[in-house]
C-alpha cells in the first residue's frame, strides 16, 4: 500500500535542486562564467580568510595599520580566549539554547502543521496569515515585552527562557515550511491508514512522521541555525549567566585590542561549524529555501 | 479531520504563540499609548507617543534612510542574485562545492559576519580594503564615522549575507524553467540577452517576487549589522528604524519605552502594507 515511491515526493525538491545539466564543451562562455564564480565566491568569503589571518598574527601586529602581510602565525589568541574569558560557557549556553529551542519548535509545529496541511478551510486560511504576519513582527515588539515578563516572573537571564523565547519567534516559520512538506504527501495515504483502522494521531505517528524525515530535517536545520545566530533576541533576554556566542562578540566590540582579537578567535571558532554546517547539511537548506518559496 | 482532532493538533502549538507573541504584542500597544518604564504600571496618555514620534527628526531621518536602504539592498540581490544562479545553474560537479562556499555568508550569524566586515575596513582595524583604496587613490576613507562611506559598507554587508539566499531561490526557478520553451526560443533566433528578458525572467517571476518580500522585510527591520558596522550611526544620519528602537527603548534603560512602542506599532504597520500580496495569495489558496 505504500509504495516505495511515497517518500521520493518528499524529497523531490531535494533531488531537483542537486540535477546537473547536460554535457559541455570548454568555451568562451564557460570561462566567463568560471572567473564571475572564481571572484565571486574569493569576495564572499574574504571576510573569513581576513579574520582569520588577523586571529593568527601575533597580538601587537593584528590590527596595525597599514596591514601586516607576511607573519609567523601563532595560536595564542585561542589560548587567551579559553583561559581568559567564559568562552567555553558561553559555547555551551548557545549550545543549550539551540538544541531546546530545535526540539520544542518541532515537537508544537509538527502536529500544527499536519493539521494546517490536511483540513483546509477558512479556520486554516486564518491561523496560517496570522502565522505569516507574526513571522514578518520587528522582533523588539514581541522581546521587549518578554524581558518585562521575564523580569518580573524571575526568568531573566536563563537559557530557557531564551529558547522559549526562540521557540514561540520561530514557530510561524517552522509551521509554514512543515506544512508545505505535508502538502507533498498525498491524503489518499491519510485516508488508506484510516480505513485499516488507524486514529488521526496514530496516522500522525506511524505514517507520517517516518515519511517526513527530510522535511523534519530541514525544519530542524532551520530552527536549529536560526537559534545559533540569533543575537538581538538573546542580547535584551541574558546578562551574564545565560550570554550566547554572538552576544560575547558584540560586547568584545567596544573593548581595546586583546579583547578585540579574542573577538576575532570567537568568531573564527563559531565559524567553522558554521562552515560544516554549509556543506553537510547543504541539500536539507536549498531544498527549505525552495519549500518556503513555493508557496511564499 | 473532525474539529476536535484538529484543534488537538493544532493548540499546543497555538499556545506557545498566543502567549509568547499575542500577548507581547498587546503589550507592546498598550506600551505605545502610555508614559511607561519596565516594571511599571504606567499612565495612559493617549496618542502623544504617536504624535511626538511622527514629529520626531530622527525619526524621520531613520524612517527615510530604513527605506532608501531596503530599496537599494533588494535592487542589488536581484541582479547579482540572478547572475549567480545563472552561473551556478551551469556547473555540474563543481555545484556542491560552489553551493557550500556560496552558503557560508549565509550560516554565519549576521554579527559576526558584520564583525569580521569591520575588520576588512575601517583603518583602526587595519582593514585591506581601506589599504589598498589608500595606495590607489591617495584618499583615507573614513568607513565608520564618514556617512556615504559607512552607509557603502553597510549596503555590502548585507548584500554579503542575503544574496546565498537569493541566488538558491532563483535557482530553484531557474531549474523549473521548461526547457522545451527554450530551445524553441533559441529556434526562433532569441540572442541571449531576449532568451534572459523575455523568456525566463517572465516565467521564473513567482521565484522573483519571493526574494523581493524577504528582503523587503528582513531590511526594513535590519538591526544585527549595525550594531558592529556603524556604531555612531545616528549621528552620522545611519540609524535604522530598529537601531532607533533599540536606543529609545532598551540601552538608555527604557526612559521612552512609551515612544519606542509606538514606533515599533509603526513600523508593523509598514510591513503589513509590504505583506498584503503575500496575505491574499495566501487567503486565495486557502479559499479553493
Amino acid at each position: 500500500m505504500m509504495s516505495a515511491a511515497t517518500p521520493e515526493l518528499t524529497s523531490r525538491r531535494i533531488a531537483a535542486v542537486e540535477a546537473a545539466p547536460r554535457k559541455r564543451r570548454i568555451t568562451g562562455t564557460s570561462v566567463l562564467v568560471g572567473g564571475f564564480l572564481l571572484l565571486t565566491c574569493l569576495a564572499m568569503l574574504s571576510p573569513i580568510i581576513w579574520t582569520a589571518a588577523s586571529v593568527t598574527k601575533p597580538t601587537d601586529v593584528a590590527f596595525l595599520n597599514p596591514p601586516v602581510f607576511v607573519w609567523q602565525p601563532t595560536f595564542d589568541t585561542f589560548v587567551d580566549l579559553w583561559q581568559t574569558t567564559n568562552f567555553y560557557q558561553y559555547v555551551i549556553n548557545t549550545l543549550v539554547v539551540a538544541v531546546i529551542s530545535t526540539v520544542l519548535a518541532l515537537v508544537l509545529g509538527l502536529p500544527a502543521a499536519y493539521a494546517l496541511s490536511r483540513a483546509p478551510g477558512w479556520i486554516s486560511t486564518v491561523l496560517l496569515v496570522v502565522a505569516l504576519v507574526f513571522r514578518a513582527l520587528p522582533r523588539f515588539a514581541v522581546v521587549l515585552p518578554m524581558y518585562d515578563i521575564a523580569r518580573s516572573v524571575g526568568l531573566y537571564d536563563t537559557t530557557f527562557a531564551l529558547a522559549l523565547a526562540l521557540v514561540a519567534i520561530n514557530q510561524p516559520f517552522t509551521i509554514w515550511l512543515l506544512r508545505n512538506f505535508f502538502a507533498d504527501i498525498p491524503d489518499t495515504l491519510d485516508e488508506a491508514a484510516m480505513m485499516d483502522g488507524c486514529t488521526r494521531f496514530q496516522v500522525l505517528r506511524r505514517v507520517m512522521i517516518p515519511l517526513m524525515g527530510p522535511g523534519i530535517l530541514t525544519a530542524g536545520i532551520f530552527v536549529f541555525l536560526f537559534a545559533f545566530q540569533e543575537y538581538l533576541t538573546a542580547t535584551i533576554l541574558t546578562d551574564v549567566n545565560a550570554r550566547t556566542v554572538p552576544v560575547f562578540i558584540a560586547t568584545q566590540l567596544g573593548q581595546t585590542l586583546p579583547m578585540l582579537q579574542q573577538a576575532g578567535a570567537a568568531a573564527v571558532l563559531f565559524t567553522i561549524p558554521a562552515i560544516a554546517f554549509a556543506f553537510i547539511a547543504q541539500k536539507y537548506i536549498v531544498a527549505g529555501l525552495n519549500a518556503g518559496s513555493v508557496k511564499g | 479531520m473532525r474539529k476536535r482532532e484538529y484543534w488537538a493538533l493544532v493548540a499546543p502549538s497555538l499556545v506557545v504563540m498566543v502567549s509568547l507573541l499575542a500577548i507581547p504584542l498587546y503589550r507592546t500597544i498598550e506600551w505605545s499609548l502610555q508614559r511607561v518604564n519596565y516594571g511599571d504600571p504606567g499612565t495612559f496618555i493617549g496618542l502623544q507617543n504617536y504624535t511626538t514620534a511622527l514629529s520626531d527628526a530622527r525619526f524621520q531621518r531613520a524612517v527615510v534612510f530604513t527605506v532608501g536602504l531596503t530599496l537599494v539592498v533588494t535592487a542589488i540581490l536581484l541582479v547579482l542574485g540572478y547572475l549567480l544562479a545563472t552561473a551556478v545553474n551551469r556547473l555540474r560537479r563543481m555545484r556542491p562545492l560552489v553551493l557550500g562556499l556560496l552558503l557560508l555568508a549565509y550560516v554565519i550569524p549576521g554579527l559576526v559576519g558584520a564583525t569580521m566586515f569591520s575588520w576588512l575596513f575601517d583603518s583602526n582595524f587595519g582593514g585591506p580594503v581601506n589599504y589598498f583604496i589608500a595606495q590607489l587613490t591617495g584618499q583615507d576613507l573614513l568607513w565608520f564615522t564618514d556617512t556615504w562611506p559607512n552607509r557603502v559598507v553597510l549596503v555590502l554587508n548585507i548584500v554579503w549575507f542575503l544574496l546565498p539566499f537569493a541566488m538558491l531561490v532563483i535557482l530553484a526557478g531557474l531549474q523549473s524553467v521548461n526547457p522545451e520553451v527554450l530551445e524553441a526560443a533559441k529556434i526562433d533566433g532569441a540572442g541571449p540577452f531576449r532568451l534572459h528578458w523575455n523568456v525566463i525572467i517572465p516565467s521564473v517571476r513567482g521565484v522573483i517576487g519571493f526574494v523581493i518580500l524577504i528582503s523587503l522585510m528582513d531590511v526594513v527591520r535590519i538591526f544585527d549589522p549595525l550594531v558592529a558596522l556603524s556604531p555612531q550611526a545616528a549621528a552620522i544620519g545611519n540609524e535604522s528604524i530598529m537601531f532607533y528602537i533599540y536606543s529609545v527603548a532598551f540601552k538608555d534603560g527604557g526612559q521612552q519605552l512609551g515612544l519606542g512602542s509606538a514606533i515599533n506599532v509603526l513600523l508593523i504597520i509598514i510591513i503589513g502594507i509590504l505583506l498584503i500580496p503575500s496575505i491574499r495569495a495566501t487567503a486565495r489558496e486557502g479559499s479553493r
